[in-house]
């Protein structure tokens, strides 16, 4: 069988077919093919006795990768159920879950490490091989002769003139070198000491343990503070136990991972650990997943994309803050990472944990109706630890360019005084959201997307958060000639300069994509509010989730009133979600915390829910809901997106893509296409129709007869569109 | 219609800081008080009002350093001062002190 059947980067679902060019390549591995004038990559997914195309016709590869180890069978099974799950083409399935290096023409391998070793001759002559005189061949000999092999940062340590001796040696025959794989470096310090476990956290990990052979979903819902991630450790612990067995813990940002591999690199100085986030060079990725393949890397932290990498010996898959949007890819195949965590879990069988403060409502509902296990620490782990008390500020009697309610400034002035740390939670960097025209009420809109741009007042600028666009602030209104225009609302840099006014005593800080922008910004920022050289935080989301900070005992909370009332019937999850995270980052050590939301809406049930910490109650008030609207979880939905430079091919895609939908017997809802609310974004006039279906497989029969009539719409190759299965936003 | 000019002199009562515009234009608001006896109906009358001004730019700078209770001479033209406010509100052209 002469013939590869390969996957290739292109937005086509077809296989194609090579001759293999007389190489012995393996399913699963990689290959170099002639496509067009060009040459790409290509997996091999089967070899074949016979081609729909003619022998003749039949290109060969040109180059076979026949060295690298192939991608192991579940890989690809696991790839091959996503692109159909997901309505992507295989092949594009398959090669954007590789690393990058994986997807160019040259070799990808582990780095060689060059050792040098005794000749079995000079073995058996022993140090009389060598004339006394030579003084630096004898040290080097010795130190030979009591190991296997030495690579060069040893051999330095040594002598330092090495390698002059060393080459002496070799040209007598007495020295060899070799290539020995690089493995991971391990710590020798030893292991942090694991806190005991409170009785909840006990009570969690032994139930998990007693089941952990076998495939399982546990839900561990623990309020903020409450030790998730100690139960994560725990149970790494115990499982890794097993020689070999290796775990993957999936974060849901790469800001979260270089705390999280700390604590993990404190508690496992042993065991053999890789990061992968799209923010490591393509080598080390690619490296880490091949250590993740071989087995050598035992613990596997990484961010949505490293869902996909093969892991020999799987016995374990963590997902933390299982609830959050970052898991879900919002390009190309549009995959949940979560989801795919627990298909991974479930054919590897082995169990798999999702926790968070504030569950997703779909996991919450597979908790209620038994396809989850749950399980909840509802206390703090530390000692003595309460939860913080949430109050809500109204802020209808506040002059409206107030940005800050004077009990929210007294709240923080105590803190400074009792050299305590504040937080100041916006989502919002920048200095102003808009920037407006008070004299005929011109505002600066965004030339490529229906937004408006926000003002960064540092750089004179004004920027588009949604597309990048930037440009100068203007003079004057474009429109009336006034220069004096007006940054309105409040953004990050506009809190931090009335704070800087307010106390301009205090250590302020801000902490946004901005100011974060370098490699380290975010470590620095996390070791100076642990050594107290901070007073005040002032930060986005960034600050909201994971971070420890025993010395911060106040948040506040300013301006996320218009989530409440956004057409996304998510957003009242989100927001809830969001709001609990940044409350738990106060009072988490022993002194008592507090939060203070201001609002317009203090009545609102979400911030009843809230103040009274019930995640439970708003979450079952929110299904209720969900299940009285026909709503997921309990309804299946898939959005059609469609976008081009006009608004009139998108229409017409929708018109065919509707007829199309029409001619298939089906019993699920296909609504009329409608526009987002960012209807032009990049320059793009967008449109979109929702699906609804009461069960998946319908949905997936459904999806799957459609798509491959959209694919063949002479309409569809005038537009860019896709398809999102299970889509998280509107 | 362009016409609008007006001539006014007066004691200055109000000073704002100097701040700027977001492109970075120097801006500041002054208030002054005129008096003073004008003809109506061919006969003498006092006229009393206060006047919101604004200057911007290299009149800014010099604006910034006026004095309360300093006498000055404006010319400028009327606007009003904002979308929601109808008061009138001075744009200095001229600025002397008397």
């Amino acid at each position: 069988m002469r013939i590869l059947r390969v996957a290739l980067d292109l937005p086509v679902d077809t296989l194609f077919d090579y001759l293999d060019g007389a190489s012995h390549v393996k399913v699963g591995q990689r290959v170099l093919v002639p496509f067009g004038k060009r040459q790409i990559i290509a997996i091999v997914l089967a070899r074949v006795a016979v081609s729909e195309i003619a022998d003749n016709k039949l290109k060969a590869i040109l180059q076979a990768f026949e060295d690298e180890p192939p991608l192991p069978a579940a890989t690809l099974q696991l790839l091959k159920f996503c692109a159909d799950y997901y309505q992507y083409p295989l092949g594009q399935a398959l090669l954007s879950a590789l690393p990058s290096r994986l997807r160019e023409a040259r070799p990808a391998l582990l780095p060689k490490l060059t050792v040098f070793k005794l000749s079995e001759q000079a073995r058996a002559a022993g140090l009389e091989a060598i004339a006394p005189r030579a003084k630096l061949q004898r040290l080097l000999y010795q130190a030979l002769q009591n190991t296997e092999h030495l690579d060069a940062t040893l051999l330095a340590t040594i002598a330092s003139g090495w390698r002059n001796g060393i080459k002496q040696m070799i040209s007598q025959g007495l020295v060899m070198t070799a290539e020995v794989e690089h493995l991971l470096q391990v710590n020798l310090a030893s292991a942090s000491v694991s806190p005991p476990l409170n009785a909840d956290q006990q009570q969690s990990l032994d139930v998990i343990l007693a089941e952990r052979e076998a495939f399982k979903v546990w839900l561990l819902y623990g309020i903020t503070g409450s030790g998730k991630t100690e139960v994560y450790m725990h149970l790494l612990q115990a499982v890794l136990a097993k020689p070999g067995s290796q775990a993957l813990v999936l974060v849901p940002e790469i800001n979260l991972t270089p705390q999280l591999e700390a604590r993990f690199r404190a508690r496992f100085p042993q065991m053999h650990m890789v990061m992968l986030h799209s923010q490591m060079n393509e080598s080390e990725r690619l490296h880490g997943w091949l250590r993740s393949q071989n087995g050598d890397a035992r613990i596997i932290i990484g961010t949505r994309l490293s869902v996909f990498t093969p892991i020999k010996h799987l016995a374990l898959i963590v997902v933390d803050e299982e609830h959050d949007a970052s898991y879900k890819q919002q390009d190309g195949m549009r995959y949940s990472a979560r989801d795919i965590a627990i298909l991974r879990a479930k054919s590897a069988n082995v169990p798999a944990l999702l926790g968070s403060a504030t569950p997703s409502l779909e996991s919450w509902h597979n908790a209620q109706t038994g396809r989850y296990h749950l399980l909840q620490l509802s206390n703090r782990a530390v000692l003595g630890a309460a939860l913080p008390e949430i109050k809500c500020i109204d802020v209808r009697q506040l002059p409206l360019q107030e940005a800050l309610h004077p009990q929210l400034i007294a709240a923080m002035r105590q803190r400074l005084e009792h050299g305590e740390q504040s937080l100041l939670f916006i989502n919002r960097r920048g200095y102003a959201p808009v920037l407006l025209c008070n004299a005929c009420a011109w505002v600066a809109p965004c030339t490529r997307c229906s937004s408006r741009l926000v003002v960064h007042l540092r750089d004179k600028r004004m920027r588009c958060h949604h597309c990048g666009h930037e440009q100068r602030m203007p003079m004057q209104c474009p429109k009336c000639g006034n220069p004096d225009l007006r940054p309105a609302g409040q953004g990050t840099q506009r809190l931090e300069e009335l704070l800087t006014a307010q106390f301009p005593q205090a250590r302020i800080l801000r902490v946004d994509r901005d100011s974060m922008r370098n490699k380290h910004a975010i470590s620095a920022m996390t070791k100076a509010v642990h050594a107290q050289e901070i007073d005040i935080l002032v930060g986005t989301q960034m600050l909201a989730k994971g971070h420890d900070f025993p010395h911060l005992t106040l948040v506040g909370v300013i301006d996320t009133d218009s989530a409440l009332f956004s057409p996304d019937y998510r957003a009242a999850e989100k927001l809830f979600a969001q709001l609990m995270q940044v409350s738990g980052r106060a009072g988490r050590a022993g002194k008592s915390g507090e939060v203070l939301i201001q609002t317009a809406f203090p009545d609102h049930v979400l911030f009843q829910a809230l103040q009274r910490h019930d995640y439970v109650a708003f979450a079952d008030s929110l299904l209720q809901e969900r299940q009285m609207a026909n709503f997921p979880p309990y309804c299946f939905e898939a959005l059609l997106r469609a976008e081009a430079p006009h608004y009139e091919p998108v229409r017409e895609f929708f018109r065919a893509a509707t007829a199309a939908s029409e001619t298939l017997t089906h019993n699920l809802a296909v609504y009329d296409p409608v526009r987002p609310r960012m209807e032009r974004l990049k320059g793009m006039e967008r449109a979109q129709l929702l699906i609804q279906a009461s069960a998946r497989p319908a949905l997936q029969k459904f999806l799957r007869s459609w798509v491959t009539m959209l694919r063949a719409l002479p309409q569809a190759g005038k537009v860019r569109w896709s398809v999102d299965v299970d889509p998280l936003d509107f | 219609m362009s016409s609008n000019r007006l001539v006014i002199e007066g004691e200055v009562v109000a000073l704002d800081l100097l701040r700027y515009t977001p492109a970075g234009i120097p801006l500041v608001n002054i208030t002054f008080r005129h008096t003073s006896i004008q003809n109506e109906a061919g006969m003498k009358r006092q006229a009393e009002c206060e006047i919101q001004a604004v200057a911007m730019g290299e009149l800014a700078k010099k604006a910034e350093k006026l004095n309360i209770g300093e006498q000055i001479k404006v010319t400028g033209f009327l606007a009003k001062k904002s979308l929601k406010n109808d008061r009138l509100m001075l744009h200095i052209n001229e600025l002397k002190t008397i």
